[in-house]
C-alpha cells in the first residue's frame, strides 16, 4: 500500500458524474477522471457523451431536478415487435410511420423530457419522440422501414428509461375525452358569461340614466340567447348529478345549484318573452363557468396523482418471460404466452416471471414482495420459487407451474382489488352541510314568497321575484367552490412536494388519526442490508471488501451499500470462491482471505478469539447477523450484517408520538428484530408485532375497524408501507400511505403514495391536510356568511339582479383567494421539513 | 345609435369564431398536457450542427403536426 495512494482513497467524498450520489468506495477507479455510483449510471453516460446529448446535464442542474442512479435493464424488448401489436398499441399513421405510447420509468425532471425527445437525433428513424412529464407517457413516431420498435426501446433502455407498452383504448382514452368536454364546457360557459356581463353592464347603466326601451329589449334577448347554450349544454353535468342525487334520495351538492340555474333560467326567460322583471342570466353562467372551472381543476391534479401511480403500476409486473425451447434456446416473449410445464430462464437479478419449480441452478432469492423478509432465501433444484421474487444469485431454470392471476402474487393482488372494493365511500364535509343546506335554503325560499305576499301585500308575481332572488343569492357558489379550491390548492402543493394525494377523502380522514400502523421493512427501516460495526484488523476488512466485490451475492451487495469504512483501495484479487450458504473464500494480494458465517469458519478450523466472539455476541443483541473475516486461516474481524433504519424513522415517530398518534409496528420480519426497531424508535413492547403473513396484516387492520366501529370510535388509522405484503392493509385501512420507492401493488392500494424518499413526508402529509381542512372551514364560514347575508336581505325584498350579480361573485372570490393564501403543504412545511432532516441527520 | 343592432350581433360572432377555434385546439389534443409545453419553450437548442438535419422537410412536417 503505497502513500500515494492511500492519500488519493482518503480524498473527500467522490460524486457520481451521472447522477451526483456518493460514489462507492470500492467502485472507485483510481484511473479515470470521472467516478459512478453503479454500471448503469456509468453505462448511460457514455452513452449520453457519444451521441453528443452532455447538454442534458446542463439542463439538469438548471431545472433543479433531482437524479436517481440510473437503472438499465438491459431487456431486449423483442416483443416490442410482434406483428400483433400493430392496430391495437402501434398505430399506422399516413405516410406510413408508426406511432406508439411508451410508459417510461425514472422520468423525474424538466431535462428528462429534453432528453428523450432529442432521441430522433441519435436514432436514424425515429420522426419524433413527446414526452409528457406528468404521467412520464411518450408518444414515438417513427418510420419502420429504418428502425424497430425494439431498437427504439433498448435505445430509451440505455438511457435509463425503461419503456413499458401503453395499453390504448382503455380508461385512459375515456377519462382524455371527459377532460376535453369538460374544457369544451368551459370555454363555452365562459365566453358566454363574459359576453352576457357586457350585456348587463349596459342594462344596469341603463337602469340608472334612462335607455331606449328597444334597445333594452334586444339586450335583453341577446342575454337570453347567449344563456340558452349555457344553461342547455355546459350545464348538463349539474342537472344530471342533480337528477342522480334525487333518484337515490341523497340530495347531492349539485340540487340546489340545479335549482337555482333552473329557477334563475325560467323566470328570466319569462321576463324577457313577457318584457318586465328582473333577469338573472348574467348571474347564472358566470356561475356555470365558475364552477365548472373548480371541476376541473380539481379533476387535474386529482388524475395526475392517479396516472403516475397507475403507471408506476404497470411496471411492478414482469410482462415478459425467456421460455427456452427443445434446442434450449432462450426467446423473450409475453407472459401470457408461457405455458404450464414450459422452462423458464431467469437471470441473475431478474424478477421471477412466473411461480415454478427450479430444474437447474443454486441462486439465493429476495421474497421480499412477498413476505417482506430482507434476507435472501437460498434455492436450489426442486425448490419453488414465486413471481415477484428477484433472482440475486446465478441463473436459474424453472419449471412453470402458475403464470399470471394464478400466482400468489396474483392471489395477493386479488386481495388488494378485494380490500379497495369493500371500502365504504366518506361522507364528505361539503355533501354533510348540503343535505340540510338544500333544505333550509329551500324553507327560506317559500318564506321569502309568503313574506313578500302576506306582510307587503304583494301579487304572486312579485312573490315569485322574491323567491328566485333568494335562490339566486344563495345558489351556492361560493359554498360550491369552497372544499375543490381548498382541496386543490392543497393537492397540487402537496404533488409539488413529493406527497401525491390519490383520494381526496384522506385529508378529511387524517384529521382524526390515532393509530399509525408502520411496516419495517423498507419503511421504517431502509430495505437493503449493509455491512456496520466493525470490530478487528483494519487490513483484514479492507481485504473482505475487496473479495466482496467479486461476489453477486445478496451479501456482497450488502458489502458493496456500505460506506461506513473510509479507507478503499483497489486490490488485486487472484482468486475467488463462493461457498453457498457460507460465504466466499479467495486469495487477496497473496493473502488467504475467508469472508462468512460461524459455519464458514468453524469448516476452515478458524478459532474466533474471545474479544471478537463478544462483539459478535453484541450484534446478535442489536438484531445484526455476524459476518466473520478469516485472515491466513484466523478469524480476524468481525462485522454485523442488517438492515438499517432510515435516517428519519426516529423524528418521524417521536412527531407522530408528540401529536397524539399511536405508533404500532406491522411487520413480517422475525419478532426479535421488529423488537429491536421497537426499541430503538422508543415504541412499546406490545405495539412492535412480528412475524405477520400479508394476510395477517390485513386481517389485523380489519379487525382493528371492527372493533373501533363496534366501539363507537372515531379515531382512525393509518397505516404506512412498501411492499405487495401490505398493500391489503393498505387499502383497508382508513388513510394508506406507500412510502417511495414501494411496490406496485402499494402504490395502488394506497390513498396518498410519496415520491420522496424517507419517513418525513408523512408528517408533513397530517400536518398539511389539517390546514387544507382548516381553510376548507373558514371557506365554508365565509360562504355562509355570504348566504345568510343575502337570504335575509332577500326576505327583507331588498335584494334585486344588480346585487345578486354582485354579490355572488364577491363570494366566489373571498373563497378563492382565502384558499390561495392558506398555508397548506407551504413555506412552514418546508422549514419544518428542514428541521425534521436535520435531526434525523441525514 | 341604431347601427348597434348590427354591432352586437357581429360582435357576438367574432365571439363564436373565437369560441369555435378554443373548441378545435381542444378537440385536436393542444390541451391534454398543461405541464411539459411550460418547460419545453425553455429548451434553447446548442447544437447549431444540427440545424441541416432539422431543416429536413419530412421531419419538420411530422413535428408540425403534433
Amino acid at each position: 500500500m503505497s502513500a500515494t495512494r492511500r492519500q488519493r482513497s482518503r480524498a473527500p467524498r467522490t460524486l457520481c458524474a451521472h447522477c451526483g450520489l456518493e460514489v462507492p468506495p470500492s467502485l472507485l477507479r483510481e484511473e479515470e477522471q470521472l467516478q459512478f455510483c453503479c454500471e448503469g449510471c456509468r453505462q448511460v453516460y457514455g452513452i449520453l457523451h457519444d451521441w453528443g446529448l452532455d447538454g442534458f446535464y446542463q439542463r439538469v442542474e438548471r431545472s433543479g431536478g433531482r437524479m436517481a442512479p440510473a437503472s438499465v435493464s438491459g431487456r431486449r424488448f423483442e416483443d416490442f415487435d410482434a406483428p400483433e401489436l400493430l392496430g391495437a398499441e402501434v398505430l399506422e399513421t399516413e405516410r406510413g410511420a408508426h406511432s406508439t405510447r411508451l410508459f417510461l420509468e425514472g422520468v423525474h425532471c424538466a431535462a428528462c423530457v429534453w432528453l428523450v425527445e432529442e432521441l430522433p437525433r441519435a436514432l436514424e428513424g425515429v420522426i419524433s419522440v413527446r414526452l409528457n412529464m406528468a404521467n412520464a407517457v411518450a408518444e414515438v413516431v417513427w418510420d419502420p422501414e429504418q428502425v424497430s420498435l425494439a431498437r427504439i426501446a433498448r435505445a430509451l433502455d440505455s438511457l435509463g428509461y425503461t419503456p413499458h407498452l401503453r395499453r390504448r383504448g382503455t380508461l385512459e382514452h375515456v377519462r382524455r375525452l371527459e377532460d376535453r368536454a369538460l374544457l369544451i364546457k368551459i370555454g363555452v360557459a365562459a365566453a358566454c358569461a363574459m359576453n352576457i356581463m357586457f350585456l348587463h353592464g349596459a342594462l344596469y347603466a341603463g337602469e340608472h340614466h334612462g335607455m331606449d326601451p328597444d334597445f333594452e329589449r334586444f339586450f335583453r334577448w341577446m342575454s337570453l340567447a347567449l344563456a340558452v347554450p349555457v344553461v342547455f349544454f355546459a350545464a348538463r353535468p349539474f342537472f344530471r348529478s342533480a337528477w342522480a342525487g334525487l333518484r337515490q334520495r341523497v340530495p347531492h351538492m349539485d340540487l340546489p345549484i340545479a335549482v337555482a340555474l333552473g329557477g334563475a333560467f325560467l323566470f328570466s326567460g319569462v321576463a324577457t318573452i313577457g318584457g318586465e322583471g328582473p333577469i338573472y342570466f348574467d348571474s347564472l353562467a358566470a356561475l356555470v363557468a365558475l364552477l365548472l372551472g373548480a371541476r376541473f381543476i380539481q379533476q387535474r391534479a386529482q388524475r395526475r396523482a392517479m396516472e403516475r401511480a397507475e403507471g408506476l403500476r404497470s411496471v411492478a409486473f414482469v410482462e415478459f418471460a425467456r421460455r427456452l425451447d427443445d434446442g434450449n434456446v432462450a426467446l423473450e416473449v409475453p407472459i401470457g404466452a408461457v405455458a404450464i410445464g414450459e422452462r423458464v430462464e431467469v437471470r441473475s437479478g431478474e424478477l421471477i416471471p412466473v411461480d415454478g419449480l427450479v430444474l437447474s441452478g443454486t441462486s439465493s432469492v429476495d421474497n421480499a414482495v412477498l413476505t417482506g423478509e430482507p434476507t435472501p432465501v437460498p434455492v436450489g433444484a426442486g425448490d419453488a420459487v414465486f413471481a415477484g421474487a428477484t433472482n440475486l444469485g446465478a441463473r436459474l431454470i424453472l419449471e412453470t407451474r402458475a403464470r399470471g392471476a394464478e400466482t400468489r402474487v396474483g392471489g395477493l393482488l386479488a386481495l388488494v382489488e378485494e380490500a379497495l372494493s369493500k371500502r365504504a365511500p366518506i361522507v364528505q364535509m361539503a355533501d354533510r352541510i348540503s343535505r340540510w343546506f338544500v333544505g333550509v335554503v329551500l324553507l327560506l325560499g317559500v318564506a321569502a314568497g309568503a313574506a313578500a305576499i302576506w306582510w307587503r301585500g304583494g301579487d304572486l308575481g312579485s312573490a315569485l321575484e322574491q323567491v328566485i332572488a333568494m335562490l339566486v343569492v344563495t345558489c351556492p357558489c361560493a359554498l360550491g367552490l369552497a372544499t375543490p379550491v381548498a382541496l386543490t390548492v392543497g393537492l397540487s402543493r402537496a404533488a409539488r412536494r413529493g406527497i401525491f394525494i390519490k383520494n381526496p377523502d384522506a385529508v378529511e380522514l387524517l384529521e382524526r388519526v390515532e393509530t399509525a400502523l408502520l411496516d419495517k421493512t423498507g419503511t421504517l427501516t431502509v430495505g437493503t442490508p449493509k455491512v456496520d460495526r466493525w470490530e478487528g484488523d483494519p487490513q483484514a476488512i479492507d481485504l473482505a471488501f475487496a473479495l466482496e466485490a467479486e461476489s453477486a451475492h445478496p451479501v456482497a451487495q450488502a458489502f458493496l451499500r456500505s460506506h461506513a469504512h473510509p479507507v478503499r483501495v483497489v486490490r488485486a484479487v487472484d482468486e475467488a470462491h463462493e461457498i453457498p450458504g457460507r460465504g466466499i473464500t479467495g486469495s487477496v494480494e497473496g493473502h488467504g482471505v475467508a469472508v462468512g458465517n460461524e459455519a464458514l469458519m468453524r469448516d476452515l478450523g478458524a478459532p474466533v478469539p474471545a474479544p471478537l466472539a463478544a462483539h459478535a455476541a453484541e450484534l446478535l443483541e442489536a438484531g445484526l447477523s455476524p459476518i466473520y473475516v478469516a485472515l491466513e486461516g484466523e478469524v480476524a474481524a468481525v462485522g454485523g450484517i442488517g438492515d438499517a433504519l432510515r435516517p428519519d424513522a426516529l423524528a418521524t415517530v417521536q412527531a407522530l408520538a408528540a401529536r397524539g398518534v399511536r405508533p404500532r409496528i406491522l411487520s413480517g420480519d422475525h419478532p426479535a428484530v421488529v423488537e429491536r426497531i421497537a426499541r430503538e424508535l422508543g415504541i412499546a413492547e406490545e405495539d412492535a408485532l412480528g412475524g405477520l403473513t400479508p394476510e395477517e396484516k390485513r386481517d389485523f387492520v380489519e379487525h382493528a375497524i371492527r372493533e373501533r366501529d363496534a366501539a363507537g370510535g372515531r379515531g382512525r388509522l393509518l397505516m404506512v408501507g412498501d411492499g405487495l405484503n401490505d398493500a391489503a392493509a393498505l387499502a383497508l385501512a382508513d388513510v394508506g400511505v406507500a412510502v417511495e420507492g414501494g411496490s406496485g401493488a402499494s402504490i395502488l392500494a394506497a390513498d396518498v403514495v410519496l415520491t420522496r424518499p424517507g419517513l418525513a413526508p408523512v408528517v408533513e402529509l397530517w400536518r398539511g391536510s389539517r390546514s387544507v381542512l382548516w381553510v376548507v372551514r373558514r371557506n365554508l364560514a365565509f360562504s355562509l356568511c355570504y348566504n345568510a347575508a343575502g337570504a335575509t336581505l332577500a326576505l327583507v325584498g331588498l335584494v334585486g339582479p344588480l346585487l345578486a350579480a354582485l354579490l355572488m361573485p364577491v363570494s366566489s372570490l373571498t373563497v378563492i383567494f382565502s384558499s390561495v393564501l392558506g398555508r397548506s403543504f407551504g413555506a412552514t412545511h418546508r422549514a419544518a421539513a428542514g428541521r425534521l432532516k436535520a435531526t434525523g441527520g441525514a | 345609435m341604431e347601427v348597434i343592432f348590427v354591432l352586437l350581433p357581429l360582435a357576438i360572432l367574432i365571439a363564436g369564431v373565437m369560441l369555435a377555434l378554443f373548441i378545435w385546439a381542444v378537440r385536436s389534443g393542444q390541451y391534454d398536457d398543461l405541464e411539459t409545453p411550460a418547460h419545453r419553450i425553455l429548451f434553447d437548442d446548442d447544437h447549431p450542427a444540427s440545424e441541416g438535419e432539422r431543416a429536413r422537410p419530412d421531419d419538420a412536417d411530422e413535428e408540425r403536426e403534433e
